[in-house]
């Protein structure tokens, strides 16, 4: 059994952390966690990379405070060629990604939960390069029920 | 190698630029600018379209057009085929299904998917004009699968409902979005499957989230602006009419449910919509919420404009079984009476009348039937339900119903009812738990039967006469559409899709579609050629309603039929 503070030594142990050691691929969303950046009219944004033989987002897991407009720059700093299928209300954003590149994409998401963005090319999803966008928040308090507050888990 | 040397990889595009889409060809014509209310009204007078969710505002999922008829339906094949797969991680990934009605405008057809898709696609040849996705997080709450059942179109927008509770109008030429509202409480487990219906200046949509403890209700937006209308919920507060079947003490009328989640049908002469509610919270432990529960498992007639009951009936009073009352109202008329006919899942087919909801007649619909009884003047006595702790129980039918969301259809030609029916049953035993929001509230554990699971198309009449029936070794999943070349078409769970004679049940054609049916076809007309359109995917409440089908293949794809083209003579 291990504990949490031991879990990046016990993948890196295990060989769960990179291409082709204990399994084929890299375990999924076991990478970096980060948070939007949110300038004063409420907008957002981040840096999504690829780093070098890594087949894992920079950060897998990226946190929004809230629903609403993120300005994603995304690099990918690998010897390979990527590219990313990101989640957005009107339609998936993709972008092509050939070995050190730059590009930028503008998403709107609602708020609270989890959406997923990849590397949609050869198996790049199933060997690391899934991660996930966490919006936080709340819905408007116009679509909440009208009731006393509940007991949550 | 620096930062500097970074080659610039421009700007993400959407992904539907990457679709083979000819330049201009992404704008639909404007064949929906001019789809007033009183267009919908008088919706039986356009059989070459799908105007609204049932075809008309009555719900008899009927349409006159007749170019395909029992004397031709043999010679019927596919025209075209509309496929849209699924990629990456959704909500369900497992359980989504394809649940739609198309809607059809002038050779424009609209339809959603599963996950936040809508398309626009051109009616004739299958090609897609447009896209919309919405985003959808895929931890949101769903009780029954990824599922998504059509859109309401009017005045140049579309209509639709997401799986996080979201109300929103595309541009229905380009797709793009017009305004967005969030209607329902994603962290309290409520979320948004029906298709919405417009009546007057109205978008009307009504909540999901039964088996989360919710609240439910119905929501009104005006069409153009979105501002929202009213809201008329179905548990009453304490002190509101009908509170008194609630215990007086505890927070039992919080978590109450009576979801609206599927279209209700409207008259515009009684001015009422007329909307089926779900059960009962929790949905298997009746001691934690004393009395009958209104207005749960109930249809309640809803005045259009004030957004207020008028009447009410309950079908299944202190519900124990799961048996939602969410299933269509079909309004038809006999000897000078309005009426409303409705199956529920509790097997019992009511007539009501639909102005004042004094009922009419009450007769089974499916053989067997062992939770309780209903007399015929009304009288409800329950026999087998989950009662003690851990204890369980079996009983006919199980918690999907007799007939499950999937609708019937009525012909005013042959003046019968078409049914689609599941007879099976399940077994619960009761599991007390403790309240918490967004966390699934059954009290039980619940398991269908795989085994002697079968169902049937029926034919009934107004007085609840079984006229014929044609039997399957599965339970019936899907709508049945009836129409004027007196034919109804149904799915069958193993991807067979019917046509039988509407008047004595022959089956007269099949296609094997390649997945199970759980959806409503259509049919419609472009440029002289009537079309028989069904949307194609297993899935959804699969555990519910036929887990002996648990395994079986998805599917999503939306098959277009039609009789073949005139071919040019060879000259021979």
């Amino acid at each position: 059994m291990t504990t949490m503070h031991e879990r990046d030594t016990l993948l890196e142990n295990l060989g769960l952390d990179g291409q082709n050691k204990a399994a084929l691929g890299k375990v999924l969303n076991t990478g970096n966690i980060a948070q939007a950046a949110e300038d004063e009219d409420g907008r957002m944004s981040a840096t999504i990379r690829i780093n070098r033989d890594e087949i894992c987002w920079d950060p897998s897991i990226l946190v929004l405070p809230h629903g609403g407009d993120l300005d994603l720059e995304i690099i990918n700093d690998d010897q390979n060629t990527h590219c990313a299928l990101l989640p957005s209300n009107g339609d998936r954003k993709f972008i092509w990604l050939v070995n050190h590149s730059k590009g930028r994409a503008s998403l709107n998401l609602d708020g609270p939960g989890y959406y997923w963005y990849s590397s949609p090319s050869g198996n790049d999803e199933g060997r690391g390069l899934t991660g996930v966008i966490v919006v936080l928040g709340d819905v408007p308090p116009e679509a909440r029920l009208d009731r006393p507050d509940q007991p949550r888990p | 190698m620096t930062t500097s040397d970074y080659i610039d990889a421009g700007e993400a595009i959407e992904q539907g630029r990457l679709s083979g889409k000819v330049a201009g060809g992404e704008v639909a014509p404007p064949v929906t600018e001019n789809l007033t209310y009183e267009r919908i009204l008088d919706a039986r007078n356009e059989p070459e379209n799908w105007l609204t969710y049932y075809g008309t505002y009555d719900g008899q999922r009927y349409s006159s057009l007749d170019q395909i008829n029992t004397g031709n339906v043999q010679r019927i094949g596919p025209a075209w085929i509309f496929q849209a797969g699924v990629s990456g991680i959704i909500a369900g990934t497992s359980t989504y299904s394809f649940e739609a009605t198309p809607i059809v405008v002038d050779g424009v057809m609209f339809l959603s998917g599963w996950d936040g898709w809508v398309w626009a696609l051109n009616a004739r040849t299958g090609q897609e004009i447009w896209r919309y996705k919405h985003a959808v997080p895929f931890d949101v709450s769903l009780c029954c699968g990824n599922v998504n059942r059509g859109v309401a179109v009017a005045q140049g927008k579309v209509f639709f409902v997401t799986a996080n509770a979201h109300v929103i109008a595309l541009d229905a030429a380009t797709g793009r979005r017009v305004w967005d509202r969030t209607y329902g409480d994603v962290r309290a487990g409520e979320s948004g499957t029906l298709a919405p219906i417009v009546v007057k200046n109205l978008v009307i949509v009504g909540s999901s989230g039964g088996e989360f403890g919710v609240r439910g209700h119905l929501d009104a937006f005006d069409l153009d602006s979105g501002e929202h209308q009213w809201r008329c919920y179905m548990v009453p507060k304490p002190g509101e009419p009908g509170s008194q079947s609630w215990p007086a003490d505890g927070e039992a009328w919080t978590r109450g449910g009576g979801n609206c989640w599927l279209t209700g049908t409207f008259d515009p002469e009684t001015n009422l919509l007329y909307w089926g509610t779900g059960n009962p919270a929790p949905d298997f432990d009746g001691a934690v919420r004393e009395g009958d529960n209104l207005y749960t498992d109930s249809i309640v007639a809803v005045d259009v404009d004030a957004g207020q009951i008028r009447w009410h009936y309950q079908c299944t009073p202190h519900d124990v079984w799961d048996y939602d009352s969410m299933s269509e109202c079909i309004l038809f008329d006999r000897d000078g009476r309005k009426l409303l006919a409705h199956f529920d899942k509790n097997g019992y087919l009511f007539v009501l009348d639909r102005t004042t909801g004094e009922r009419v007649s009450i007769t089974p619909f499916v053989d067997r039937i062992t939770w309780g009884a209903i007399t015929r003047d009304g009288q409800v006595t329950p026999k087998i339900y989950p009662q003690d702790e851990g204890v369980p129980v079996h009983f006919y039918p199980g918690p999907a119903g007799a007939k499950e969301w999937t609708h019937a259809a009525y012909s005013p030609k042959t003046e019968l009812f078409y049914v689609p029916v599941q007879d099976v049953g399940a077994t619960a035993a009761r599991r007390r738990r403790e309240f918490k929001e967004g966390i699934p509230y059954w009290g039980a554990g619940v398991s269908v039967d795989i085994d002697e699971a079968v169902g049937y198309i029926s034919a009934f009449d107004a007085d609840g006469e079984e006229k014929w029936r044609w039997r399957n070794e599965l339970p019936m999943c899907a709508s049945v559409l009836a129409t004027g070349g007196d034919l109804v078409f149904a799915g069958e769970p193993s991807g067979e899709f019917n046509a039988y004679d509407a008047r004595t049940g022959e089956l007269l054609w099949q296609f094997q579609c390649g997945s199970g049916h759980h959806s409503s076809p259509v049919t419609y007309l472009v440029d002289g050629r009537q079309y028989i359109a069904v949307p194609v995917g297993w899935g959804g409440w699969a555990e519910g309603f036929l887990p002996g089908m648990l395994g079986a293949g998805h599917g999503s794809a939306l098959i277009v039929f039609a009789l073949p083209e005139e071919t040019p003579s060879r000259g021979l």
